[in-house]
């Protein structure tokens, strides 16, 4: 049986390379791994909904969008 | 009259406009209960009696002079410490912006005066609202007055604290994951994060401009009717405010559900929910049941990543509008907010941008799954008994995380969406703290949001109850 590879996850590292190349003050441990954390999540959940192309999507759409879906009163 | 724990916003603005009272009284009445309290509570960073009492009898010569300035005339109301005004410190509850001082004043805050209302200060807030406790290690954490060792919840925690107290009649908080109804459902009453592009954030403090919204807290549905007409509408100086016309919202309030499809999730946002907080929601469908709405089960389309989603986007912005302060002033930062305004500096810039761009689509994937078989969405605010200060805390370790986890997970998903959400409170947990039922409407139905909550309120007495702190 084909063993499942670990989901990839942002190592505290990187963030620390991050913050550096950014002109952010050195980073502690405990805060780059908070940081890592919470952005292999958010990431994650974009990778996880990108499901078909955005390429015709309006940039200005979203207000627009918003005010369509009301109901007429 | 001065029983503050008695009167409605509406029934003060009543009072004060019968001449029964006056404002300067009423006001006065409220900033010796906001000094008396905020020892306990902590609610108020700041509490500007000589503001508030130059406004108050501003409002009374109006009176007496034969004028009307709105339908809040001389009512006091406070504002979480993110709404610009000259006259004022903002501090955003931070150090970075201790004695800041705008130069333009918060449309907001404008709408307010101009219906008459006194501000009576700033109220407490997490730090830069980034966070749903209401902890702040500047200001000092914010309590909840039905038992002070549990949380406020957060952002807006200061304005769920001061009108369940009484001391506010009403208040201003934002919401960018939840942070007017946490705070909302803790403290027993009602928060309403408007539809986006609903309230104009001009002059707000930004967290994330994709993402934020400005909206009230009050007791009962009818007030908060009463502050969003005021404040809701188009603004010239936000430019991703609807034209959309404001209905009148108080004029809805008497329609009732009966015949009215009230959705409930069979997904996701029941997933976990603690029993004794299940119980009170159960039960509080029952009352919209016997007042004559259908209750209708619901598949949410693909909701599990809608909180992470809106975290893609706020981590972003966040982190492009705290950048040069996170540069140059890290220390001024506490370490957990600083970390979470920092988050968005590991996510790649086109997941940001997708995040963005996926929204439309999802939106309307969620508003033809969710309205073509119900008119409103039921769901809990919270699904877990609210906290103490110590379990969220800094220092109690990884349990934290799970719980701060838990405490977003049925508001986040709105604030992606940009749809209105509305927290009503439906009793009290066996530990004698709130419990509340969130109801989520389709872009556009604050109006149909409140009419059923007023239904509630009108069959039910939690909003009458009042913390036991005097």
């Amino acid at each position: 049986m084909k063993r499942k590879e670990p989901e990839p996850a942002l190592a505290p590292e990187v963030v620390m390379v991050l913050a550096r190349l950014a002109a952010y003050p050195p980073l502690d441990a405990e805060t780059a791994a908070r940081i890592a954390v919470g952005a292999t999540h958010a990431v994650r959940a974009v990778a996880a909904s990108a499901t078909e192309s955005v390429f015709d999507t309006e940039p200005s759409a979203y207000l627009a969008e918003l005010e369509r879906l009301a109901e007429s009163d | 009259m001065t029983d503050l724990a008695r009167v409605t916003l509406v029934a003060a603005a009543t009072a004060i406009a019968r001449g029964e009272i006056s404002s300067v009284e009423l006001t006065r009445a409220c900033l010796e209960r906001a000094h008396r309290l905020n020892a306990a509570l902590n609610c108020f960073i700041r509490i500007e009696d000589e503001l508030a009492l130059r406004e108050a009898a501003r409002a009374d010569a109006a009176r007496a002079a034969g004028e009307r300035l709105g339908v809040l005339h001389g009512v006091p109301l406070a504002a979480k410490d993110m709404f610009y005004d000259p006259e004022r410190e903002t501090s955003s509850g931070s150090r970075v912006r201790q004695g800041f001082r705008a130069t333009t004043k918060a449309t907001v805050l404008v709408r307010l005066a101009a219906a008459g209302a006194v501000n009576l200060g700033a109220l407490n807030m997490t730090e830069f609202a980034l966070g749903p406790t209401g902890h702040n290690a500047f200001y000092g954490d914010c309590r909840n007055p039905w038992n002070p060792a549990h949380i406020a919840g957060g952002s807006s925690s200061g304005a769920g604290a001061a009108v369940a107290a009484r001391i506010a009649f009403g208040a201003l908080g934002s919401d960018t994951g939840g942070s007017i109804r946490i705070p909302a459902a803790a403290n027993g009453v009602l928060g309403l994060k408007p539809t986006y592009g609903r309230v104009s954030r001009a002059g707000a403090m930004p967290l994330s401009w994709s993402t934020d919204h400005i909206g009230p807290l009050a007791r009962t549905a009818r007030d908060l009717a009463r502050l969003l007409a005021v404040i809701a509408g188009y603004d010239a100086t936000d430019p991703s405010s609807s034209r959309r016309p404001v209905p009148d919202y108080e004029a809805a309030l008497a329609d009732g559900v009966a015949g009215l499809r009230v959705g409930i999730p069979v997904n996701y946002f029941f997933d976990g929910v603690d029993p004794g907080v299940r119980r009170l929601l159960e039960a509080s469908l029952k009352v919209l049941a016997e007042l004559g709405a259908q209750l209708v089960e619901i598949e949410v389309p693909a909701p599990e990543h809608l909180t992470e989603l809106g975290r893609a986007i706020v981590y972003s912005e966040a982190a492009a509008l705290h950048g040069e302060w996170l540069r140059t002033r890290p220390g001024d930062y506490s370490p957990q907010v600083r970390a979470r305004a920092m988050t968005g500096i590991a996510i790649p810039a086109a997941a940001y941008l997708e995040a963005l761009q996926l929204r439309p689509r999802l939106l309307r994937r969620f508003v033809s799954g969710v309205y073509a078989g119900c008119d409103v969405l039921a769901l809990p605010t919270l699904a877990l008994p609210v906290p103490t200060l110590a379990d969220t805390d800094v220092g109690a370790g990884e349990a934290m995380w799970a719980i701060i986890g838990r405490l977003v997970y049925c508001t986040g998903p709105f604030n992606y969406l940009g749809v209105p959400a509305l927290s009503v409170p439906v009793g009290f947990t066996a530990s004698a703290l709130p419990a509340s039922l969130q109801l989520v409407g389709r872009p556009f139905a604050e109006a149909r949001l409140l009419r059923v909550a007023a239904a509630y309120q009108s069959a039910t007495d939690w909003h009458q109850r009042s913390p036991p702190i005097s």
